[in-house]
This record gives C-alpha cells, structure tokens and sequence, in this order.
C-alpha cells in the first residue's frame, strides 16, 4: 500500500514542471516587463498553470498504448464496464489526492509572492470551472487517441511526444501566450494546445479578452476528439490482437 | 447454446525486410503474409457441458477461445454464445461470461484481492447479498480466506491463479472460457483447481470450455474433446471415443522385476513389468502371465491421454 503511494507521489511532483518554467522566466524578467508580463504576472500564471495541470493532468497515453501493446487490455474488455469509462472514474478518484498535493505548494508560493493574490468574481470562477472541466476532456480525449494509435503503431507515444512539444510551445505551458509573435499567437487562439491550458488560465486571471469565444473553441474541440476517439476505438478493436496471455 | 458456424481468424503480419533498404522499403510497399490461425471452424456447444479445446502450441485454440469470448473479431463466420454476438461485447452479454487467463488479469496488483472483489461487485453491479454469499461460497471452496488482506503482489503462482479465479466467478458466469487455468501451478493445486471448475460446474450449472497442456485437466474434467490443429477443427466427439480409435490397445503390467515374464514379450520398465497389446489379447496375456506367475499383481491400464495425442498429432491412426 506505501508502494503504491509513493509511485503516486512521484508522478505528481514530475507534474510540477510549471514552477521549473516560473523560476526561468522570474530570472528573465527581473530587468524589467516582457510583453507587459513582470515578475508578479509570471508568478500568477504560471501559479495558475500549475493548478490547471495538476486538475487536468492524466496518463492516458502511456496507460492506453502499454495495455494493447501488452494485452493486458484484455481483462478490461471483457468487464461489462468500459475501460476508459474505468480510466475516468481512476483520474477522477485521484483528484482529492492531487488536491492534498497541490495546496502546500500554492501555500508556499504565495507565502513567497503574496501578491499574487487575487479573489476572482464568482462569475469568472463559474466559467473557470467550465473552462477547466472542457481542458480536461480535451487532453484526455488527447491521450486517447494517441494512445489508441497502439492499435496500429509500435510507437505511438514517441507520437504523443511531438504533440507535447508543439503543445509546450503553443499551450502556454513553457510560456504564455501574450509572449508569441502575433501571427503564432492568433493563429493559437483556434488550436486545441490551448484549449487544454492556456484557456482555462486566462479565464481565471482576467487576461482572456472574449472567455465565451474561448469556451466555445474548447467545446468545439472536445467534440470533434470525442467523435474521432469513438470511431478509432471500434476500428482499433476490430483490429486488436489481444497479445499475451 | 454456443453456435460456431465456419469461425476463421486470419492475421496479416508484416515481413520485415533486412538492412536500412530493406526498412525503407517497407515503408512504401510492405510485404505481408496471411497467418490462418483459425480456419472455418464448426460446432455446438449445450448449455452446462464441459468441452475441451486440445491442440499443440499455435494450433488455434487460444484465438478460438478469444473469439468466443469477445475479444477478437473474427476475420470470418458467425458466432453465438447465449444469443449473443461476443465482438458486441454487450455488457448483459460480458455479465454473463468470463475468461480466465493466466495470473495476472483482475487483481489489481498493489492492492489485495479483497478490493478487487469489491472492485467487481460495483462493476457488476451485483447485490450486496448475493455478492457476499457467492464470496463467501468461492472462498471456502477454494481455501483462500487468509489471503483476502495481503496485497496480490505477495500471494504466491497458485495463491494469486485460485484469488484470480474468484475474481472471474463472483458474477456466477454462466459459461467459463478457461485458457489453462492450471498452468505453472504445482501437482497438489492442479488437482485443487480441477475440483474446484468441476464444482463449479456442477453446483452452478455453468459450462466450462477450457485449453490445456496438461492432459490430466481434459481426463479429469472434459467428457468432450474438440481437437484443433494448424486452426482447423480435426476431432469433436467424446474423449474417450477418441482414446478408443487412436489407441485400442491395453497395458498390462505386473509389479516388481519378474525376468521370468520376458518370454511372453513383457518389458521391465518403472520397476513393473508392461507389455501393450490390442484389447482382445488382454485376456489371453493375463492368463499366460499367471501360468507363469501364479502370484504375479496385475493391472490392466489405457493408454495415456498424452500418449495418445501424441500419436494423433503424429498421424498415427489407430488400426
């Protein structure tokens, strides 16, 4: 039971990555502004970015691709409750623990930054909330798809990966939005990397302009990966070896 | 029951080329071979029979047992079970069944099975009464009550196959797919599980469709043999029918080193003297070995089931 703990610990604070880019950018901007983001902005961003991650992540990926590759998809198959609906309900169960995991840090860095406090109106908390709830889905239905590719691929998640790098880039997850060339930034606004980060995060500090576009774009996503993720889950399985024993 | 109706899996696997060329070749025109691994296979199954699928390695028993059960699709053939069409995979229809195979499919390894029990009984959605009943039912029956708090990851080969076992009949399925349930499991718990898919079968009604490599399984629980080879169905019929063809003949043995009984074509092997002839030379043997031998013990045995399928895998008809 400790055991299993721990490996839950572990990959919680692998997920801490938002405070890794904070000290970067804290460093670059302590000669002053960069696109209007000082060293309190950076601080409540990435802040925010770090809770975000932490109430969406998921590992679908590896989760997915390792069960058809080994085939200890199998069992789960044959259970009269869907895998992934058994994955929404294990990353669902995980969340008070990432709570518990997540407060001390936010404690402490704004114990560092106090002010980094805000108190958002109630309004934008209800859109934050929605906005987060569809960043979710959309990552997970992400990571689904990529791992689904297991059906067909060896190396499906050496594919998620590039999804990463691009999403590192364009989400704002290395560095927010506001810090891109204009042509990249706009064109980012319609692209689902967002969708699973940058949108919630400006919907809470005030910095998105149009929330409802943005919530719009988000839904938009969802449904098309929901769609594709349906279709590709009965082909992969018509295809689906069931390796192993 | 169970309607099989030329049941084919086909599987097309890549050749990979050799080298860097042969890579980058591929990557525009691979080459690929069809494997048959089930080829236009028939049969019926009624409800509450024990059947065994028997075959060598790759013979197409597993995949059968995969396309019965829901996990492949087959490339060809219709399939029923209960009604059913298993690649539906529709959840009244995988409340009904359940397939067992190898030591690592439902128990959640860091946990011990007592949640994976639970874990079952939501899945299932099975009333807590029953659910307790059926548990308490499986746990004696398989002698696993001390092993419901440890976690899976420290309970032994056989301790995890009999918790893993429970696992898959606390929805009292009402037929067992069973891919070598007793595999890698010392003699005293073979024997165990055996008794164990016989009650099941019997108190429960289920019917039992199980592989095998240890023949003691298939003498010990399935009156009915399905034979597959090279994934065509090569024998359906009572086991002991097929013993009967491929081997007609009987052993005779008598305890002990007695060099005397050589003459009558008797060899000394095990400490015992054997000697196998066709079914209606037993008597006359018997009588010639006491002529010799007025204190001799004997026995007259059947050919080995392993025996047996090993001449039939080997061509060897019997006369």
């Amino acid at each position: 039971m400790v055991a299993y703990r721990a490996e839950m610990v572990v990959w919680i604070l692998t997920a801490t990555m938002p405070l890794v880019m904070l000290a970067l950018w804290n460093a670059a901007a302590a000669q002053g502004p960069l696109a209007g983001f000082g060293q309190a902005e950076f601080a409540r961003y990435f802040t925010a970015t770090l809770v975000v991650r932490q109430l969406t992540g998921t590992w679908l990926v590896w989760e997915l691709s390792n069960m058809v590759r080994t085939g200890s998809l199998s069992p789960q198959l044959l259970r009269p409750l869907h895998p992934l609906s058994l994955n929404l309900a294990e990353t669902l169960a995980a969340l008070p623990f990432r709570l518990v995991v997540l407060t001390p840090i936010v404690a402490a860095l704004l114990v560092w930054r106090p002010d980094i406090a805000f108190l958002p109106a109630p309004s934008t908390l209800l859109l934050t909330a929605l906005s987060t709830v569809l960043a979710f889905l959309l990552s997970w239905l992400v990571q689904g798809l990529f791992g689904m590719l297991a059906f067909w691929l060896d190396q499906s998640v050496g594919l998620f990966s590039v999804w990463f790098a691009i999403y590192a880039l364009l989400g704002g997850y290395f560095l927010p939005l506001p810090l891109l060339p204009p042509m990249v930034r706009d064109a980012a606004r319609w692209l689902p990397f967002q969708a699973t980060l940058a949108a919630p995060v400006e919907i809470l500090l005030g910095t998105n302009g149009d929330p409802l576009e943005a919530l719009a774009v988000q839904l938009g996503w969802v449904l098309v990966a929901g769609a594709l993720a349906a279709w590709m889950w009965r082909a992969g399985l018509r295809r689906y070896g069931a390796v192993g024993a | 029951m169970i309607e099989v109706h030329g049941l084919s899996k086909t599987y097309r696997v890549p050749l990979k080329e050799e080298g860097l060329t042969g890579s980058l070749r591929s990557l525009f025109s691979r080459r690929t071979r069809d494997i048959h691994a089930v080829a236009d296979v028939s049969f019926t199954i009624h409800q509450g029979e024990r059947v065994g699928f028997l075959g060598p390695n790759g013979a197409g028993k597993t995949t059968t047992l995969k396309m019965l059960s829901g996990l492949l699709h087959p490339t060809a053939g219709q399939v029923s079970v209960l009604g059913f069409r298993p690649q539906d995979r529709n959840p009244d229809y995988l409340r009904r069944i359940t397939l067992v195979m190898g030591q690592k499919q439902q128990l959640m390894w860091d946990l011990p099975p007592q949640e994976t029990f639970e874990l079952n009984r939501a899945m299932y959605d099975l009333d807590r009464k029953d659910w307790r009943q059926t548990l308490d039912e499986l746990v004696a029956m398989l002698k696993i009550e001390e092993l419901l708090d440890k976690p899976s990851r420290n309970l032994s080969l056989g301790e995890r196959m009999k918790c893993e076992l429970a696992a898959a009949l606390l929805h009292r399925p009402q037929v067992l797919f069973l891919d070598e349930p007793t595999i890698g499991l010392d003699v005293e718990m073979q024997a165990q599980v055996r008794s164990f898919i016989a009650d099941v079968n019997e108190r429960f009604g289920a019917t039992v469709i199980l592989t095998s490599h240890y023949m003691q399984d298939i003498t010990a629980l399935t009156p009915r043999l399905l034979v597959i080879d090279q994934g065509r169905l090569r024998y359906d019929g009572p086991r002991d029918e097929l013993a009967h063809r491929i081997a007609p003949e009987r052993r005779v043995t008598v305890r002990g080193s007695q060099p005397a009984l050589l003459p009558l074509g008797l060899t000394e092997a095990h400490g015992r003297m054997v000697a196998t002839v066709p079914t209606d030379r037993v008597n006359s043997l018997l009588g010639e070995v006491l002529d010799h031998l007025p204190t001799a013990d004997l026995g007259v045995e059947e050919i080995p089931l392993d025996e047996v399928m090993g001449r039939y895998f080997r061509g060897e008809e019997g006369s």
